[in-house]
């Protein structure tokens, strides 16, 4: 036996001892997680997007439970109605409760930006990821997909996309995914570039792991910081794109609400009835300003060297 | 004549720069016995390290352009890549000079210490760690089992190195190439490290290549010792002899550069004169002539090959091939 009979001798001051090891194994997840949860106004913004999106999840429980109202229910009685009983955010032209059509349109908005980014995450991070690992002719070939697709003026494309198909909440989240997934690339590839060339990727080479190992198990772990920085600032950026593109009338269509469309609808009647406005606007602008926060918190909590 | 485990002959690695062509290693040969521990060692980029990554295939972005790596009947620079990965931490192992970055920092030591036998093995991860954790405590890593649950970066120096040496061995490998493994610890932690790797030597038969700049690592751990220069072997032999009587005038530098305890003492130190040479432009004929004292017309024209000079040593020396003994100016 090595050790044993050895250890005694070859332990000397300064190698750990037993019982300086009982603490518990802190990890670098777990020390990040500590980072964001000691970030209080990181952490509103993260409870923020969290609140919505179950509120978002739960709309036919709001409208069965809370607000009495379907969202396309249209009242002529009460167009509208200033905030207050039993509209309490107020009722739009045709008297559609805007509570309720918030709710609804907030389970639209938020899902296309989810499904968003989940769809540029999975092929932007699986191509940057080959691209990076790679190298030589794939990544050319990749590389130059991916100058491709961000050279498409996307205005353009997702008003011809708009006019080929007509968008519903998963085409046009394809559609916007369509050209976000490229940043994600050159984001990962890059990462994986820096990564690949540490000693531990060689180690692992040299314990006869293959690619696909390599890239997944040894690879991915250590790039998801970045990619969970750029999902949480994404959905913030695709709200905006995704509100632009209902405001343009180019994405989701009415009487389907969205906070893009909300906003559209509410433009003609802002004199008349500003609360139309205001809602959607709180709605998107409170937000896309939770997600960039959050996406800024947990990017110092990954690399606290950050924030100087 | 015992029969060699690993066999290297005519192994030539380059790399293109945008300089030109650097030839990192060039038409190298030597025979690992088995159980041996053969030392190899130069100074920073001649070549070592890259033999010795050649050796397991892992020379990226190096090309290996010639010559053999004869291993169990098979040339590994020409097996398939799948063949290779075989190889690769099952049969030779491989340990690294920095300890401190060849362990993956988001996974847990002993889960790294069980890959290779998930990998080669097919083992599931509670079979794996198990034999991970008690290889972890024959490598004198104490509380093993929950010191298998840190992180790398929870663990010292020469604990990581340690961690690596289980790693290596889990398998148990038939060869073991350790890659200057002392060179970035402290030196009361090389001391350890160097038992260590002596006895997993001893206790486990395996063959170990231990490539180091550091000659009194070598004199204290290697049966058999190559001194490369430039990507070349310069000379090979028993340590003994290579020390007592070197027979390149690299080695004789190298060894006149460094103070020893059993000689006169008010010698001073004769550093070699010069810098080691540029990869992509070699000096003609042998490499080592414009920083040689006792260099012949000869020298700077042709290429020596590596002969056998005196009983046990080979050396690629014109002055010495002549038998000119090397004695000190």
């Amino acid at each position: 036996m090595i050790g044993q009979s050895r250890v005694a001798e070859l332990e000397m001051p300064g190698a750990a001892v037993e019982g300086v090891s009982s603490r518990p194994a802190q990890s670098y997840w777990n020390e990040s997680w500590e980072r964001i949860r000691a970030n209080r106004v990181g952490l509103a913004a993260g409870i923020l997007i969290l609140v919505f999106a179950l509120i978002a999840i739960a709309a036919p429980l709001f409208s069965a439970v809370l607000t009495h109202f379907l969202p396309q229910t249209i009242d002529l009685d009460v167009t509208f109605h200033p905030p207050g009983k039993p509209n309490w955010l107020g009722t739009d032209e045709l008297g559609r409760d805007t509570l309720t059509r918030l709710i609804w349109g907030g389970r639209v908005t938020l899902g296309v930006a989810f499904l968003t980014v989940a769809i540029s995450l999975t092929v932007g991070s699986s191509v940057g990821m080959l691209s990076g690992y790679y190298g030589k002719w794939v990544d050319d070939i990749l590389m130059r997909l991916v100058d491709t697709v961000l050279a498409i003026p996307a205005i353009f494309l997702f008003i011809l996309m708009s006019i080929l198909f007509r968008p519903n909440p998963i085409s046009l989240a394809i559609i916007i995914a369509s050209v976000g997934w490229g940043g994600v690339a050159r984001l990962v590839r890059g990462e994986v570039l820096s990564v690949k060339e540490r000693d531990f990727i060689l180690a692992t080479r040299s314990i006869g792991a293959r690619d696909f190992r390599l890239m997944l198990r040894h690879l991915l772990p250590n790039v998801l910081p970045v990619l969970i920085v750029s999902a949480s600032l994404g959905v913030g950026q695709i709200i905006l794109i995704e509100a632009a593109l209902d405001f343009l009338g180019l994405g989701i269509q009415p009487p389907t609400p969205s906070w893009g469309n909300m906003l559209t609808n509410a433009e003609s009647y802002f004199f008349h009835s500003f609360w139309l406005v205001i809602w959607p606007g709180i709605a998107i602008f409170a937000t896309v300003l939770a997600s960039n926060i959050f996406g800024n918190a947990i990017r110092d909590a990954f690399d606290p060297r950050l924030k100087s | 004549m015992t029969q060699p485990l690993l066999e290297v002959q005519d192994l030539r690695t380059v790399f293109t720069t945008k300089d030109g062509i650097v030839k990192a290693v060039d038409g190298v040969s030597f025979e690992l016995l088995p159980g041996e521990t053969l030392g190899i060692v130069g100074e920073s980029g001649c070549g070592k390290s890259v033999t010795a990554l050649s050796i397991m295939r892992l020379q990226r972005p190096g090309k290996i352009m010639g010559g053999k790596v004869m291993f169990k009947g098979q040339d590994l620079t020409r097996v398939s890549e799948y063949e290779m990965r075989e190889v690769r931490g099952k049969e030779i192992a491989m340990i690294f000079q920095d300890p401190m970055t060849s362990l993956n920092p988001v996974f847990r030591v002993g889960w790294q210490v069980a890959e290779p036998n998930r990998i080669h093995q097919g083992w599931d991860a509670k079979k794996a760690m198990t034999s991970a954790v008690s290889m972890l405590q024959r490598v004198g890593i104490p509380s093993a089992a929950s010191r298998a649950r840190d992180y790398p970066h929870q663990f010292s120096g020469g604990m990581r190195q340690r961690a690596m040496i289980a790693m290596g061995l889990t398998t148990t490998p038939q060869v073991l190439i350790a890659d200057e493994p002392t060179t970035a610890l402290d030196v009361t932690i090389q001391a350890q490290i160097l038992d260590l790797l002596r006895t997993v030597n001893k206790d486990f038969g395996t063959a170990t290549i231990l490539i180091t700049h550091n000659l009194g690592v070598v004199a204290g751990m290697c049966e058999r010792v190559i001194v490369m220069y430039a990507g070349k072997i310069v000379e090979a032999g028993p340590t003994k002899d290579v020390f007592a009587n070197p027979k390149h005038p690299y080695t004789w530098s190298l060894l006149k550069s460094i103070p020893r305890l059993d000689e006169d003492r008010h010698e001073p130190l004769k550093p070699i004169e010069g810098l080691p040479p540029n990869l992509v432009d070699l000096p003609s004929g042998c490499a080592f002539h414009p920083r040689c004292s006792f260099k012949v017309e000869r020298c700077s024209r042709d290429v020596p090959a590596l002969l056998r000079v005196g009983e046990t040593q080979l050396a690629a020396c014109w002055v010495t091939q002549a038998g000119t003994e090397l004695k000190g100016a």
